[in-house]
């Protein structure tokens, strides 16, 4: 019997808000205006652009104020991956010309859904000017 | 419904100066190169558009409320800037509307500053620039200065009504296009249009503080990008990349 421990209220809400927010980040970007922005956990969400091609996808990311060594790519999930880099240097909100609250950020985040099969074991990764590139072999 | 756009004018405008567009398209190229010439030639609003046609949005500065579509400019030039992207519908009643205007100000020349989407930009180390215009007289002064025309292809949104009516009346116009990322601001692309601009028009500015701020753009620029891309979608702006099938 596995011991299940035991979660605070303010854990359940982030772990609620985090599903919803992964939900809608890979399936629902068209069915709600919100902002590119999450002050819960301090992150902004990249520009993203993907290019499907017979044999490849490729996912590109804009980063700016990242480093590549902060840079990871990680599946979650059956053609999902999750995207994260840490910024050189916390951004506070006004600095973006947003006056009406307070928060910074420190990172960017991003989960995003594949449109197409493919084999996540051979994905690539390379990131020049602070833009990453992931290359996805698509599955024949 | 009312297709009218109004310009109001703030000051009295001067005659003729020349007309610079700066609005949201690939690479934001043009609303960044705008935006730096505003800041660095510190030109002063000298008239904006209002319309039923635009979303119902006003863009607050310093507390107060702004058109989103607002023209800059002093004795030399008049610099039309979009803070967000125009919707395709009101891409046609803007345009005429600008360059009636420009007719009743005997604007000598009209110049868009805009990109051209370049596949694996992060890989360039230079970008290059072109010119398209209105006609053989507008495309040879680019070509005098060493700005290579844009001899074939597609150009598609508001640059593409400014060259057809700037051809259909005579008026001078060219369209500087760097290339440039699709759907990412390019900082170093409105810097290499400014270095074309500054040839062509004669309006100098440095643009090393430009390209030192590139990421703070970049950042800063996320959402208006994402916003352009929606309406680029519906533009097929894609279309600019089609392969041209030329009657002869």
């Amino acid at each position: 019997m596995s011991i299940r421990k035991k979660r605070s209220f303010s854990e359940m809400i982030d772990e609620y808000f985090q599903n919803i927010d992964q939900w809608v980040q890979e399936f629902g970007e068209s069915l709600a205006e919100r902002p590119s922005w999450n002050l819960r956990d301090c992150s902004l969400e990249p520009l993203r652009e993907t290019v499907i091609t017979p044999t490849e996808v490729l996912v590109t990311v804009d980063l700016p104020f990242t480093s590549k060594a902060t840079v990871k790519v990680k599946s979650a999930g059956k053609n999902t991956l999750e995207i994260s880099a840490k910024m050189n240097r916390v951004i506070k909100l006004h600095e973006l010309g947003v006056t009406h609250c307070t928060g910074e950020f420190q990172k960017y985040h991003s989960y995003m859904r594949i449109p197409v099969a493919v084999n996540m074991d051979k994905i690539n990764v390379h990131y020049n000017k602070r833009l990453l590139e992931i290359r996805l072999p698509r599955k024949q | 419904m009312s297709e009218r756009v109004g310009i109001i004018e703030k000051v009295k405008i001067p005659s003729e100066a020349t007309l610079i567009f700066g609005f949201p398209d690939v690479g934001l190229v043009g609303v960044i190169a705008a935006s730096y010439l505003v800041e660095e030639l510190n030109l002063a609003e000298v008239a904006y558009l209002e319309s039923k046609i635009l979303p119902p949005l006003v863009v607050l500065h310093d507390g107060l409320p702004h058109s989103s579509i607002r023209i800059f400019g002093n004795e030399k030039i008049l610099l039309t800037i979009s803070e967000v992207p125009i919707p395709v519908d009101a891409v046609y009643p803007v345009m005429d509307a600008l360059i009636e205007w420009s007719k009743s100000k005997n604007v000598k020349m009209m110049i868009s500053l805009g990109g051209i989407p370049l596949q694996d930009r992060q890989d360039a180390t230079e970008l290059k620039s072109f010119a398209a215009a209105s006609s053989p007289e507008a495309l040879k002064l680019a070509e005098d200065k060493n700005v290579e025309p844009l001899t074939e292809g597609y150009i598609v949104g508001p640059q593409a009504i400014m060259l057809q009516s700037a051809a259909n009346t005579d008026t001078p116009a060219l369209a500087l296009l760097s290339q440039c990322f699709l759907n990412y601001p390019d900082p170093e692309a409105a810097a290499e249009v400014l270095k074309d601009l500054a040839k062509i028009a004669d309006v100098k500015v440095d643009v090393t503080k430009l390209l030192e701020k590139g990421e703070e753009i970049r950042l800063r620029a996320r959402d208006v990008m994402k916003r352009t891309q929606e309406e680029m979608g519906k533009m097929k702006k894609g279309q600019e990349l089609d392969i041209p099938m030329y009657v002869s």
